[in-house]
């Protein structure tokens, strides 16, 4: 099992560093959106998959990280080796604050998400003088470290891919990690994680900070990819299809989110060129999905190997 | 004079009107085995509860080898020493058995908070783990989900994880309840094969397993104390024997 | 100053008028069923635009918001029989699924009245200004609808306290069986609940799109407003729906008035603190 899933990613691998011989821009440009994207849908799997924690305000980190960049490169010339970590820093910093929401559970932590999630949007909208409303900032220039400078989408495609090996590494190490495993046993039993010793509003704080900073690191490779940031950013519908996309591609697993970034973003693209009522695709999609397949598309893999290896040991 | 493991002085707990536990004082000595027994709805459980920390008591003290937890959350009193089992079985069915287990034992110790290297990376731990699932039986289940464990099973996991989060006080609430006579008999016999440096007290349904087990006994109804005593004072005494089958 | 202070008052109380008639219907689906529906913006948004359509065709305000509540009351039937019901008592498949169908609902109505603000015609009766003592001119509009936001409160409050059916309909989250054993169909209490909860969605569309706008992602920001009234005021209590509409509306029209940049913060930041000190909400039950 273990050496078909290495060939697998070997074989994913390779596609990937050869995406831009062997498709046009556009293609290029769509999968550096889906890098980012299941990136963010990463960052709220932290929280769903391994905690149990359903969080819909992870926009917001992503938009202030991305509005946070924008800013300090336009408007203030900041050069990018400042203006990277100082969007990283302030989407972080956001979601130290907003961990408060960490004090409630189930569904008063969903509403307390989304109502903070919409505090960002709103400052983003009316704050027009600073963030420039809706309008946004825009003209954010390619990232430049020094000597090192990107000059084009397809040198952007492989840092962004680049970006998302190391974090999916460190994704895997965290997983594995006994803070990763208390994780799970809180969203499995939390009661029992207390009586065992845990303080578990101490661990999903950290757990929450950690997704933010996921998100925010999202947000920053966002807006070097966009060249431009909107309220739209921060807006809930882009936290709803964060967490869409975990699910549907496989919450609690490392490839599901990007898988499911994938099939989202690729289904909207396709659909939104015939028809003209996709958000009502998207809208089926989620319907679909929850009803029909809640353990993504991972799971359904899944389930699939298994059965195909108990007919096999049935045949033999 | 050593301080005794537990003191509880004037515990109540109050549900709404409901008075679950009423005004309850008792003392077990360190190593003593304790049994409450106590017709259904007599508040044991609350009374556990309110002990351990998982809730909070409306008014009264609790006290561990002399120091005040009362206002201590539950995580810091098991920390101090406090390990527990819950009436219905609490394990984490989504894990193996040996994660489980590696969550109980790490649960008092700073390595919980280690991101950067894989629990596998610990021997240690995988080889209590294994030790503490050889201790209860379960051990050539370790690696499979607790999903697939039976309810026998389940209890006996229950008591693994407890007494592998290195209690100096245990609380045993029916450890043995739902179970076959079979494996009665062993839960019955791994709680008595205890050592005498950890004080166990159980809540416990079944007379033959308390009254076996236990140094004293002590009788809850209605949320209060009626008596307490050696097993055969309380088995002997008539007002007990009211209470359990109905003439109160 | 003062004369504005008092403006914004009414302002705030005329909004909170409208914020409890769509969170009561939120809370009480969340109180006696469990269910958490996000779409209930989205009926906002369609039983307003049904009532636009509806004063268009007939001229009649009341009727439209009959036809608003009553479209909204068949939809969220349908919702909820072939869709919420599915997902028990999982409440993030149910946020997810209405969300869903909250996308669904905005994308359709989006395609049938288009993406233009729209307003629902006051009626004639209720147009125009009305005096205050002091000289004040306020739209009496707002007025009625502050006195109508607390004659569906008392009427609300007096069903749920006050009669049998309110009893049970408090009892049967918590005991279903004792309560079936009264003889009480429980699945026809909860259609009548939900039924309830729809029509006061709808209808506060119709009367809210009457001096707030409707147009494409109002759904989205009515909703946010609703659930900080519900976290506030605590999930599932009428009473908290009251207070937290009140303490929402006030806030609301003082921070557009003194911190125009800043309204939404000055809005959730005391909620913030209240989830500090209180996550359950003012008078909300203990989770």
């Amino acid at each position: 099992m273990r050496r078909a899933d290495i060939a697998l990613a070997c074989a994913a691998l390779a596609l990937a560093l050869a995406l831009p011989q062997l498709a046009g821009p556009f293609w290029m440009g769509l999968v550096t959106q889906m890098l980012i994207f299941g990136l963010l849908a990463l960052s709220v799997d932290l929280l769903l998959g391994q905690t149990g924690l359903f969080s819909l305000c992870h926009a917001s980190f992503f938009a202030v990280a991305a509005y946070t960049v924008a800013i300090l490169q336009v408007r203030y010339a900041v050069p990018t080796a400042l203006a990277a970590p100082a969007g990283l820093l302030a989407g972080t910093l956001l979601a130290l604050v907003f961990g408060i929401a960490v004090r409630t559970r189930g569904v008063y932590f969903i509403l307390t998400t989304i109502a903070l999630g919409y505090i960002v949007w709103g400052v983003a909208h009316r704050w027009s003088s600073f963030t420039g409303g809706d309008n946004g900032v825009t003209n954010v220039p390619f990232p430049a470290l020094g000597a090192l400078r990107i000059d084009s989408h397809t040198e952007y495609y492989y840092f962004v891919l680049a970006v998302m090996i190391a974090c999916a590494l460190g994704y895997r190490v965290l997983i594995d990690s006994p803070f990763g495993l208390g994780l799970r046993g809180i969203k499995a039993s939390e009661t029992r994680m207390r009586s065992l010793g845990y303080r578990t509003n101490l661990h999903l704080y950290a757990a929450f900070v950690l997704s933010g900073l996921l998100a925010s690191l999202a947000g920053v490779l966002y807006v070097y990819y966009n060249r431009f940031v909107n309220p739209v950013s921060a807006s809930f519908p882009i936290s709803v299809e964060a967490t869409l996309m975990a699910i549907v591609g496989g919450s609690g697993t490392i490839v599901g989110p990007f898988i499911g970034a994938a099939v989202i973003l690729g289904l909207r693209n396709w659909v939104s060129s015939f028809f003209e009522l996709y958000a009502t695709v998207m809208g089926v999609v989620f319907i679909a999905t929850v009803l029909w397949a809640p353990e993504g598309i991972v799971g359904l893999l899944i389930r699939l190997r298994l059965r195909i290896a108990s007919a096999r040991r049935e045949a033999s | 004079m050593t301080a005794p493991a537990i003191a509880v002085g004037s515990l109540t707990k109050q549900f709404g009107g409901l008075l679950a536990v009423d005004n309850v004082s008792l003392t077990v000595a360190t190593g003593e085995r304790r049994v409450l027994i106590g017709p259904n709805g007599a508040g044991k459980t609350t009374l556990f509860h309110c002990i351990t920390g998982t809730l909070s008591a409306s008014a009264g003290r609790v006290s561990l080898f002399g120091l005040d937890v009362t206002a201590l959350a539950e995580s810091r009193r098991t920390v101090l020493g406090m390990g527990r089992t819950f009436q219905i079985s609490n394990v984490f069915v989504d894990l193996s058995l040996a994660e489980n287990l590696v969550l109980a034992l790490i649960g008092g110790e700073r390595r919980k908070w280690i991101m950067h290297r894989p629990v596998r990376a610990y021997a240690d731990l995988r080889r209590r783990s294994l030790e503490g699932l050889e201790h209860v039986g379960l051990r050539p289940r370790a690696d499979e989900s607790v999903k697939h464990l039976s309810y026998g099973e389940r209890r006996q996991l229950e008591l693994a994880l407890a007494l592998n989060s290195n209690p100096k006080v245990l609380f045993l609430d029916e450890p043995c309840a739902g179970l076959s006579p079979n494996e009665r008999q062993r839960i019955s016999k791994l709680i008595g094969a205890l050592p005498r440096d950890i004080t166990v007290v159980m809540i416990e349904h079944d007379m033959d397993v308390a009254l076996a087990l236990a140094d004293r006994v002590t009788v809850l109804h209605r949320g209060k104390i009626i008596l307490e005593g050696s097993p055969a004072e309380v088995q002997a005494n008539p007002q007990v024997r009211d209470v359990y089958f109905g003439n109160v | 100053m003062m004369t504005g202070a008092i403006l914004q008052a009414i302002n705030g109380v005329s909004l909170a008028a409208l914020l409890f008639l769509l969170a009561s219907g939120f809370t009480l689906s969340f109180g006696v069923m469990r269910v958490v529906n996000m779409a209930h913006g989205a009926y906002y948004l369609l039983g307003g635009y049904v009532g636009l359509s509806t004063v268009r065709a007939t001229g009649s305000f009341a009727l439209a918001i009959v036809a608003g509540g009553a479209a909204i009351v068949l939809l969220g039937f349908f919702v909820d029989r072939f869709l919420l019901r599915r997902t028990g008592e999982n409440h993030l498949a149910q946020v997810l699924l209405s969300v869903g169908v909250a996308f669904v609902i905005g994308d359709i109505a989006l395609q049938i009245w288009g993406g233009d603000s729209l307003k629902v015609p006051v009626p004639e009766l209720l147009r125009g200004p009305m005096e205050l003592p002091g000289g004040l001119i306020y739209p009496a509009y707002r007025f009625v609808l502050i006195f109508f936001g607390i004659v569906v409160g008392v009427l609300l409050w007096l069903l749920y306290r006050k009669t049998q059916i309110g009893a049970v309909v408090r009892a049967g989250v918590d005991d279903r069986e004792q309560v079936s054993a009264t003889g009480i169909n429980i699945d026809r209490l909860f259609v009548m609940v939900s039924a309830l909860a729809s029509f006061l969605a709808g209808m506060s569309g119709v009367v809210g799109g009457a001096f707030l706008t409707l147009y494409p992602g109002a759904e989205w920001e009515i909703l946010v407003y609703a659930l900080v009234v519900v976290i506030v005021g605590g999930l599932g209590s009428l009473e908290g729906a009251m207070i937290g509409a009140l303490i929402v509306g006030l806030l609301d029209a003082y921070g557009r008035w003194l911190l125009p940049e800043f309204s939404y913060f000055v809005l959730f930041a005391p909620m913030a603190l209240l989830l500090l000190v209180r996550p359950r909400g003012l008078f909300g039950k203990e989770f």
